[in-house]
């Protein structure tokens, strides 16, 4: 076969599909020419026939007329009318396709939380949860007198060892192993012998936050980040308060409150009408507790703060009992998506 | 702690602030008020003074009187039941449609057949107290008519409030008056103490003998003969109902009203049952039983502090008084007034040994201002001469071991404006300070030194004079200005952000995550595995039993919630935790560390429309493997494989260890029918439990990319039927041996068994790819390759070939 037959036979073969009047037609005209006995394959068999010379042009000229051929068909096929009996796609059906898990609201709370602090130049540190006495309470300037250290209050598993009640620890095994600045974030479970009912849980999660530099940190600098915070975990209408407290290891100390992003401070259920959640304790490090690890108290400034992990999932997502958080019932989670 | 605001208003102007401004001070200056109540009474409808003008016997009851009571206009016939009740009282009355404390309308009654138009009131039933002993009588200057409001006492507000534990000061009436004067700049007001002291010399009637210092800083004694006991005048009981303390007699009732007005706890002693008329304070012998108020015997150990006589202990060093020496009502006319200052940390530890928290050792562990005993004291003992006459001893007896001086501590001014990051003059600094009650020492262009009050006994460094400032200057000037912040240049947080990563991959794997406590119940421990028994790290002080034991394991709290959740019908389950298990090491100290469980039921890996056919123990075993290696492959794991093992939480044949690049990591296998039979589960329950750490130790591991390869692969599909016995591994062994070039993979696609197959045989059919890295390899090539492995597998593994 010369070139100029190859042409003939292609303008032929594409004239009989432009003749084909349905899909029943177009069928012998793809078996005569793509068919395994077609034409097409035939020639590509001949090839070793064909004067070397001429032997590339007549290989590309025929792959070229195989993919026109082939192009053109598909391109018949898919105008071709539907077969009466063929059933119609239903899009109603439901999807295919596993789905995903759901996260648990502490996680979820955890990751946001961290995620925020993060950008603010924080980084996660993690502890054990068995902790010494000293990492827990002595270093956190907290008498041995003090009602926290009780049997009633603490699990102890030895006379220097207990279930930690904060995670506060984390920052003196930071502080003790490093050098300011430290600028962290350390959430993790806790445990306190509280009585388990719908807001206590004896096995509950904290966040904690410190930051010491050797520059001026003031309980302003505090304010301005926990604002930060607040607006981007809450809402950006979302305000914060202090209020003075007292906690053994900042000084001074406040309780910190967040505007309701619910009623945006008119007063509504979720903030019992005062317009503002407790949500966190913070204040500024005691100098005592820069002399328990080592650092010079006239030589570093700092802040710390705390949260309750089930407390901001509980105001986040509605949840109006705590155990429900430690249930497991997988139609509980699952809204978690 | 309760604050009636009228008795705080003794001690301190409060005018011009109304309710919410007193609150809110207190609330902003680090005092939270954790409730406001209104008390007495307000009612202003059908309540009025009634005047009793006959009281007769009930004609059809012994207890019941028959009164006429005129209300200012007319009589009203009203039967009345209290036993005080008499004519020419003037009386609390109670119309037909007055609203009582319940909130029910008074209505027209019928008594034993008399009709009764009205009610007497007692104080219960006026909201006053919780007295109903008898009517209430009014003092006779009130005419019939009057409105009752007018008659009573004004209502008075009681503040709840929260005393942070650094502010022992404050658990005291006088305590929080102090906080308002310096809030208002306004001065305090102290009472007046005075008596005559013509007694005896104090010498002459009692001796106090102090054998231990260090627990026993201070202790004063006075006494006082001749007292007449009897009710505290109405005023003071008044107020120590307000604030929650039970009137009992004058001499206890002023004890416990001085303790709530200045937070100094004392106690009166009687006189006459004080062998030889002195106070011993010393340790109490190992062992050594004393009878406290309460009526129980306490044995006490020898690092307890008593109060007691040549004989014997006669109190619990500020915790609670012996039996012995008790003051009833009427019991006695002469007291030895006790007021002393006790070591905190040992009142606070005996108190919590003997179970015994009294109003005395809540302020004693928290510790009393040793500067008050003799100021507590003095004002005891003028209340009780007011009330109940007497003679004081001349003097008093006080020894005092408190270390001399004031503390001294000074401010900074720069260093205060730094730390609150508010500039604030130093003339306001030093004046919120001296407002407080410290006194200025010394000043100059820096710092200002003051003398701390000795009841300010948490003022002891800087940083607590600059608390002070902050909270009374108000926290609400600090500016809320921009965060700063920057990064911490060699923080590391990978471990921590490698545990995210391993979460979210399990979530796009389709697995919910659970969390549960980290302590369960032995019992349900023990229904798992009790292998470890020995090593697991119980709780000394659990709060239930249901709580009592660390996890050593994951598991058995997800076994649960899985059946629970499958008990509620849920048709495929797949949960996973991340947590810590706890266990006692070889040397017996605790140890901990993290683990991933995942767990599912049901037909979790399958499609939506294919939920019915039964679920296979090997389908739910190898869904679990492949969720472990999907895993592994995000968290550059490694490879994951399993060898068979026994654990007794699993079915017999389906327990096996999951290796990690061979090194054993963890278990996965079926749980066992008796695990499952509590939620009556029938279908195969799949668990894996396996370390955390060697699962993310190639997080942020960072292999070199490959390029695409230039020539395509040739894939041939073999289909054969091999002995059950026959391991995939093994087959894929033996195509790798087979000696052939370029095979580049191995991946089996379809296994089954079927009767026409034949018992204890299964076809299996693998795509078997083979690509050269240099040329397109030709049909007869790759055939002669197959035909190769076609041969090994004859021969090797008694194979038969499936044609076609």
């Amino acid at each position: 076969m010369t070139l100029a037959e190859l042409d003939v036979l292609r303008e032929q073969s594409l004239a009989e599909l432009r003749a084909a009047a349905d899909a029943a037609a177009l069928e012998p005209v793809r078996i005569r020419y793509l068919g395994r006995n077609g034409q097409i394959p035939a020639l590509m068999k001949q090839l070793k026939d064909v004067p070397a010379a001429d032997r590339p042009e007549f290989g590309r000229r025929a792959n070229a007329w195989r993919a026109e051929l082939e192009a053109a068909l598909a391109g018949r096929q898919t105008v071709a009318a539907p077969r009466e009996d063929a059933v119609p796609f239903d899009p109603t059906l439901p999807g295919r396709w596993h789905t995903l898990g759901t996260m648990h609201p502490i996680s979820r709370v955890i990751e946001e939380v961290c995620r925020i602090f993060n950008r603010l130049g924080f980084v996660v540190a993690d502890g054990p949860d068995i902790e010494t006495r000293f990492n827990n309470f002595t270093a956190l300037n907290t008498p041995a007198h003090h009602p926290s250290l009780d049997e009633t209050d603490t699990f102890w598993l030895g006379a220097d060892q207990l279930l930690r009640t904060q995670t506060s620890p984390v920052q003196i095994r930071v502080m003790t192993s490093q050098k300011p600045p430290v600028r962290i974030v350390t959430p993790g479970r806790c445990y306190r012998r509280d009585t388990t009912d719908a807001t206590h849980s004896a096995n509950f999660h904290q966040i904690e936050g410190l930051y010491v530099d050797t520059r001026p940190v003031s309980l302003a600098d505090l304010k301005a980040t926990l604002a930060c915070f607040a607006r981007e975990m809450m809402g950006p209408s979302v305000g914060v308060r202090f209020r003075p407290h007292f906690f053994p290891f900042t000084e001074p100390s406040v309780e910190v409150d967040f505007s309701c992003h619910v009623c945006g401070g008119s007063g509504c259920r979720v903030c019992k009408q005062s317009g503002w959640i407790e949500i966190a304790g913070a204040g500024m490090i005691d100098p005592r507790v820069y002399q328990l690890i080592g650092y010079n108290p006239e030589e570093v400034y700092g802040y710390a703060f705390g949260m309750g992990v089930e407390r901001i999932a509980m105001i986040r997502y509605g949840i109006t009992d705590i155990r429900h958080l430690y249930e497991n019932d997988v139609r509980f989670l699952g809204q978690f998506a | 702690m309760k604050v009636p605001v009228s008795w705080l208003s003794e001690y301190v102007d409060l005018t011009g602030l109304s309710i919410k401004d007193l609150s809110d001070k207190l609330t902003f200056s680090g005092i939270e008020v954790e409730g406001v109540e209104t008390v007495g009474f307000t009612n202003r409808e059908n309540y009025v003074v009634g005047e009793v003008r006959a009281c007769e016997p009930h004609p059809n009851a012994d207890r019941l009187r028959l009164c006429r009571v005129f209300d200012g206009v007319e009589e009203l016939q009203i039967v009345c039941g209290a036993p005080n009740v008499a004519a020419g009282q003037k009386v609390c009355l109670a119309k037909i449609g007055a609203v009582m404390p319940d909130g029910s309308n008074l209505k027209k009654a019928k008594i034993r057949g008399i009709e009764s138009f009205g009610m007497l009131c007692a104080e219960d039933e006026l909201g006053l107290s919780n007295k109903h002993e008898g009517l209430l009588i009014l003092d006779s200057k009130f005419a019939a008519g009057t409105p009752l409001v007018e008659a009573l006492p004004p209502p008075d507000t009681i503040f709840d409030l929260e005393i942070t534990w650094n502010r022992p000061d404050c658990l005291s009436i006088i305590g929080i008056a102090r906080e308002f004067a310096a809030l208002l700049e306004r001065p305090v007001k102290l009472p007046e103490v005075s008596f005559p002291e013509n007694g005896h010399p104090i010498e002459k009637l009692a001796a106090v003998r102090v054998e231990d210092a260090a627990l026993c800083p201070r202790y004063t004694a006075r006494v006082l003969t001749g007292i007449q006991d009897g009710p505290a005048p109405a005023w003071m009981q008044r107020r120590l109902e307000q604030c929650g303390v039970r009137p009992i007699s004058l001499i206890v009732d002023v004890t416990n009203y001085v303790m709530l007005e200045c937070g100094q706890p004392l106690h009166a002693f009687d006189y006459h049952r004080v062998t030889d008329h002195t106070i011993v304070v010393r340790r109490a012998r190992a062992g050594e039983t004393m009878s406290t108020l309460d009526g129980v015997t306490r044995t006490l150990d020898n690092q307890m502090l008593v109060i007691a006589d040549p004989q014997a202990a006669v109190a619990v060093a500020g915790v609670m008084g012996g039996a012995g020496s008790e003051i009833a009502v009427n019991s006695t006319d002469a007291v030895l007034l006790e007021s002393a200052t006790f070591h905190a940390p040992s009142v606070k530890r005996t108190s919590t040994l003997l179970n015994l928290k009294t109003e005395s050792s809540r302020r004693f562990e928290r510790t009393v201002d040793p500067g008050l005993s003799d100021w507590a004291s003095r004002r005891a003992i003028t209340l009780l001469v007011q009330h109940g006459g007497g003679t004081v001893a001349r003097g008093a007896i006080d020894v005092d071991h408190r270390p001399a001086g004031p503390r001294q501590v000074a401010l900074r001014f720069g260093r205060c404006c730094s730390v609150i990051g508010v500039e604030l003059a130093e003339e306001r600094m030093v004046r919120i300070l001296t407002g407080l009650g410290l006194q200025l020492a010394d000043r100059n262009a820096e710092r200002a030194l003051f003398a701390i009050p000795s009841w300010r006994v948490d003022l002891e460094i800087e940083a607590d004079l600059i608390e002070e400032v902050a909270r009374i200057h108000g926290l609400a000037a600090i500016p809320d200005r921009a965060a700063q912040s920057f990064a911490v240049s060699g923080a590391d947080d990978a471990g921590v952000r490698a545990v995210a990563l391993c979460r979210h991959a399990l979530l796009g794997l389709g697995f919910t995550e659970a969390m549960n406590y980290s302590f369960l119940s032995a019992a349900e421990m023990d229904a798992f595995d009790t292998r470890a028994a020995r090593t697991r790290l119980t709780l000394p002080n659990p709060v239930s039993t249901d709580y009592a034991v660390m996890r050593d394991s994951l598991l058995p709290q997800l076994i649960g919630a899985l059946g629970r959740n499958f008990a509620r019908q849920a048709e495929a389950v797949t949960l996973f935790e991340m947590g810590r298990v706890f266990w006692r090491d070889a040397a017996g100290n605790p140890a901990e560390e993290e683990r991933l469980a995942i767990v599912l039921c049901g037909p979790a890996g399958r499609g939506a429309l294919d939920c019915r056919r039964p679920v296979t123990n090997e389908e739910a075993a190898l869904w679990l493997k492949g969720v472990l290696e999907a895993l592994a492959a995000r968290l550059h794991a490694g490879v994951v494989a399993l060898r068979p093992a026994t654990h007794p939480a699993m079915e017999p044949g389906w327990a096996e260890e999951i290796l990690l690049d061979n090194e054993a990591v963890g278990v996965l296998g079926l749980a066992h029918a008796a695990l499952r039979h509590p939620y009556r589960m029938n279908v195969p329950m799949a668990l894996a439990e396996l370390k955390l750490l060697p699962l993310l130790a190639g997080v942020g591991r960072v292999a070199p990319a490959k390029n695409v390869p230039p020539f395509p692969a040739v894939r041939r599909d073999l289909a054969f039927v091999a002995p059950s016995r026959v391991q995939h591994a093994e087959i894929v062994e033996t195509i790798r041996q087979a000696g052939v070039a370029d095979l580049i993979g191995v991946r089996l696609f379809d296994i089954f068994e079927s009767k026409e197959i034949g018992r204890g045989k299964r076809s299996l059919a693998y795509a078997i790819e083979f690509r050269s890295p240099s040329r397109t390899l030709t049909d007869d090539e790759v055939n002669l390759s197959l035909q190769k492995i076609i041969q090994a597998l004859k021969q090797k593994l008694l194979v038969e070939i499936r044609e076609g």
